[in-house]
């Protein structure tokens, strides 16, 4: 179906790719297939038109460096795009931008809320992130290569899930500019006094004879109102009065201020990925540490400041679970300690912009070995000590000194190890690894290692070295995070509270009181009319009324 | 323990006051609903005296927290919920007709708590990162979410039976059912205030997380689960806009929110995750 398509204005720049550039009033010959490329692939020769209706879009040369998963979720985009875009055009002639009637229609909320439903539950199914390697094995690669490429192992970070989001941040802001004018002029409206409408089919109810002179009654009924109402306004057509009156009207703001809120929740995170940081480090108790591993990439990250945990307490319950646990920490700036803090699990500590949760803790091994050197030629023990890490010893027999330069709480699940290195009086350094299982370990080794000498506690003769034990030390876990929109967020939160109180439970009440003067006396009529909830009209027409008839001396 | 004899009694009356009004419509007796009314009182009031107890008692044997911190207690703090609120909108609403549909509910819910041999009725001690009021004021307005989800799934099938009432059909169950218009308002407002509460129990749960782990929201599957739900509630409130979305769409989209909340509440235990309820 060829289509011949004539560019009149632009208004478009594509969603994903920035570098575009407008071709005004050319005439170009497009056929759908063309615009329906855009869907499906995305190698395009720039610059590509693609027109529909009276407008026109443009693809670009970056596309085609786009991921898999760029791609798709261009198509997906264009997809929606397009369908919409049928969709609102034959909806609203009277729309010139198309790209404004289809963000301002609530039918794409729900749209993508649905979508945003869905594919939450496609993230929920595969594993994300640590989870996902297992998952991945199972996986044949082909099916390997799709998942990867859309992203579907961090779906949550993935660019078509956040293009997502944008969609509906979009949809959001148009909507809200679209609409507001309607709001605003509501908000302002002061509907005339003598309105009659609101009266059709009054309930009997609502209307009593009063007694009096009309300004006498005028004046009773113009002063409750003053007393309950806003925006008062008067009418007088001969011996007649006629009130109005309104309450609530604020609350025609409380839609606004949820879709504020969503926006600003959105903001927030968006600050908080690109300003702050996700990192955790483990600090034995009694040391300090001044780096800690961020959690995304990996990689140190170097505090500007010092933290030293000077205790680490944990406390158990009965059945062996733990019920509370806490670190005393120091923070040192340039070598000076410049505050003291307890920190607990639930209880935070800040300190120069980063935060400090108490995530978790575990046992290392501390810098004490006990370890036990036996002569081979002698066959029984020759010393039995308490050795610090890093510190040297001198042998039994002054051949020369000792060190142990490394100690690891388990060494490829084979138990607990220290790396020892002999430095004899002549010759070069022996280094070897004992094992606290010497026996498990020799089993469980392969081979090549159990031939190494770095694999023999008695590689040094006439010596045999062994591991008694190592000291254990308590080291806490500590989750490090700076998070700038944090604030933002719990704005955000906020505002969606008092916005969706608002919105669900106060309405924009109107009041009519119309005071006709009949034979009998005065008719004092009272009659409303509210954005929503009418039993609460009801109910506020009726107290109304009751109060009115209080003022001339009648009973409720 | 005493409050659980309490509880696994609870779940019988529930039943009995289920029973009675549905004897109540199906014979068209007004006295057996009243009935009903009485036998949920009754037991709305047990569970409350239990669940004081079981709080009391928490104390005494020096694990002393609300009782909301495992999945038995809190099927029994769902069901409470749910008898409550069911309460006030039949008091409110003076209609007996809804308790044949919502009282199942409590029924089930208890009934799961007190005779599934999964689900263990013993106090335990919290481990220190579930010691938090955010976390107590988490689980009781996701809770009172749920119960007004619960409310508008078992009012969209009523809206979805009362579909099928007709003149010709005669059928006094479906004619005691009240009308489509006040089914849907009530739906719709029910909806409404367990949106509130679950947009109050996410954001509660989140500032919980902050303070616990440092994030106040990880994608962990019950977070998502909970964010799917509000997501499916959030249409269904903007397809009220929509002209010609109501009644049965939204009685449809609830029941879809509904199987949400579930899946949220139990599904997720099956997935791998943070919230280790029925561990
Ligand atoms: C994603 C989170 C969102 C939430 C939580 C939310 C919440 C709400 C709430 C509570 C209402 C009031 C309903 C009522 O009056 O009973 C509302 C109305 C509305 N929403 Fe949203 N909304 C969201 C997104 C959006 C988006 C993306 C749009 C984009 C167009 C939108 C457009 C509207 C419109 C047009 C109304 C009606 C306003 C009126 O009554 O004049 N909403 N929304």
């Amino acid at each position: 179906m060829e289509i011949p398509y004539l560019i009149s204005n632009f208004q478009f720049r594509h969603p994903v790719s920035y570098s575009t550039t407008v071709h005004f009033g050319k005439s170009v010959n497009l056929s759908m297939k063309d615009a329906n490329i855009l869907n499906h692939n995305l190698e395009l020769q720039d610059p590509s038109i693609y027109v529909i209706g009276q407008n026109a879009f443009i693809g670009s040369a970056s596309t085609k460096s786009l991921t898999p998963a760029q791609t798709l979720s261009v198509g997906f985009f264009n997809f929606f795009f397009f369908k919409a875009i049928i969709m609102v055009k034959s909806k609203s002639e009277n729309r010139s931008n198309i790209i404004w009637g289809f963000f301002s229609s609530v039918k794409l909320t729900i749209v993508l809320l649905i979508i945003l439903a869905i594919v939450s539950i496609v993230g929920t199914l595969v594993p994300q992130e640590q989870g996902a390697a297992e998952f991945a094995r199972r996986l044949n690669p082909a099916m390997l290569q799709i998942f990867t490429s859309l992203d579907l192992f961090d779906m949550y970070h993935s660019i078509w899930f956040r293009l997502l989001m944008g969609c509906l941040a979009m949809n959001l802001i148009i909507c809200s500019v679209d609409r507001f004018p309607a709001a605003w002029k509501r908000f302002t409206l002061r509907p005339e006094p003598d309105r009659t409408k609101p009266f059709d089919n009054l309930p009997p109810e609502q209307s009593f004879l009063a007694q009096g002179t009309p300004e006498e009654t005028a004046n009773k009924v113009n002063k409750l109102l003053q007393s309950r109402y806003k925006k008062i306004r008067k009418k007088e057509v001969g011996a007649n009065r006629f009130f109005y009156g309104e309450r609530g009207n604020y609350s025609l703001f409380g839609v606004y201020l949820v879709h504020l809120s969503v926006l600003l929740i959105l903001v927030g995170s968006l600050v908080g990925s690109f300003f702050g940081f996700d990192a955790y480090v483990n600090i034995l108790a009694g040391e300090q540490i001044d780096t800690v591993m961020l959690r995304k990439t990996m990689k140190p990250l170097k505090l500007e400041f010092t933290v030293r945990c000077d205790k680490f307490t944990v406390d158990f319950y009965e059945n062996g679970s733990p019920k509370e646990y806490r670190s005393d920490l120091s923070f040192l700036v340039n070598g000076k300690e410049v505050a003291k803090e307890n920190l607990l699990v639930n209880h935070p500590v800040e300190f120069m912009g980063i935060t400090f949760y108490q995530a978790n803790y575990g046992s290392a091994p501390g810098k004490t070995v006990h370890l036990k050197i036996s002569d081979n030629t002698a066959q029984s023990s020759i010393a039995d000590m308490k050795v610090e890490a890093g510190r040297s010893i001198a042998l039994p027999g002054g051949e020369g000194k000792f060190k142990v330069t490394d100690v690891r709480g388990d060494i490829m699940k084979m138990g607990p190890a220290v790396l020892i290195s002999v430095q004899p009086n002549q010759g070069k350094p022996v280094d070897f690894w004992v094992f606290k299982h010497g026996e498990m370990a020799r089993k469980m080794l392969p081979e090549p290692m159990l031939k190494s000498p770095k694999f023999n506690p008695s590689v040094f003769k006439p010596y045999t070295f062994s591991l008694d034990g190592l000291e254990t030390k308590y080291y806490t876990g500590l989750q490090v995070n700076r998070d700038p929109g944090v604030s933002i967020v719990w704005i955000g939160c906020f505002f969606m509270i008092a916005g969706l109180f608002v919105t669900f439970f106060l309405s924009h009440k109107r009041i009519w009181v119309h005071l006709l003067r009949t034979d009998q006396g005065i008719e004092i009529r009272a009659a409303g009319m509210a954005n929503k909830n009418p039993v609460g009209l009801q109910r506020e027409l009726e107290h109304l009324t009751n109060d009115l008839k209080g003022l001339f001396g009648k009973k409720g | 323990m005493l409050n659980s004899i309490i509880l696994s009694y609870t779940t019988f009356v529930y039943f009995a006051a289920f029973m009675f009004y549905l004897l109540g419509m199906v014979m068209n007796r007004e006295i057996l609903a009243r009935i009903g009314t009485f036998a949920s009182l009754i037991g709305l009031l047990a569970q409350t005296v239990a669940i004081i107890l079981r709080w009391v008692e928490s104390y005494n044997i020096g694990a002393g927290h609300a009782p909301l911190s495992n999945l038995y207690e809190s099927l029994v703090f769902f069901a409470w919920t749910l008898m409550l609120l069911y309460m006030i909108v039949e008091w409110r609403t003076k209609n007996r007709t809804f308790g044949t549909f919502i009282t199942p509910l409590a029924f089930l819910a208890m009934a799961y708590a007190s005779f599934s041999p999964n689900i263990s009725s013993h106090i335990q001690p919290l481990i220190p990162a579930l010691k938090s009021n955010w976390l107590i004021s988490h689980v009781i307005t996701c809770f009172f979410g749920y119960a007004a989800f619960a409310l508008s799934f078992s009012l969209s099938l009523m809206y979805l039976l009362k579909r099928l009432d007709s003149e010709e059909r005669n059928n006094i169950f479906l004619r005691l059912i009240p009308g489509l218009r006040i089914l849907d308002d009530l739906n719709y407002q029910m909806i409404v205030v367990g949106f509130l509460m679950l947009t109050l129990g996410i954001i509660t749960g989140a500032v919980w997380a902050h303070s616990a782990w440092g994030t106040y929201w990880s994608w962990d599957p019950k977070e998502t689960w909970s964010l799917i739900t509000w997501f499916i509630y959030a249409s269904v409130i903007h397809s009220r806009m929509v002209r010609g979305w109501k009644g049965k769409r939204i009685a449809i989209l609830s029941i879809i929110g509904f199987a949400c909340v579930l899946f949220t509440y139990f599904g997720v235990n099956y997935l791998a995750g943070l919230h280790s309820y029925a561990k």
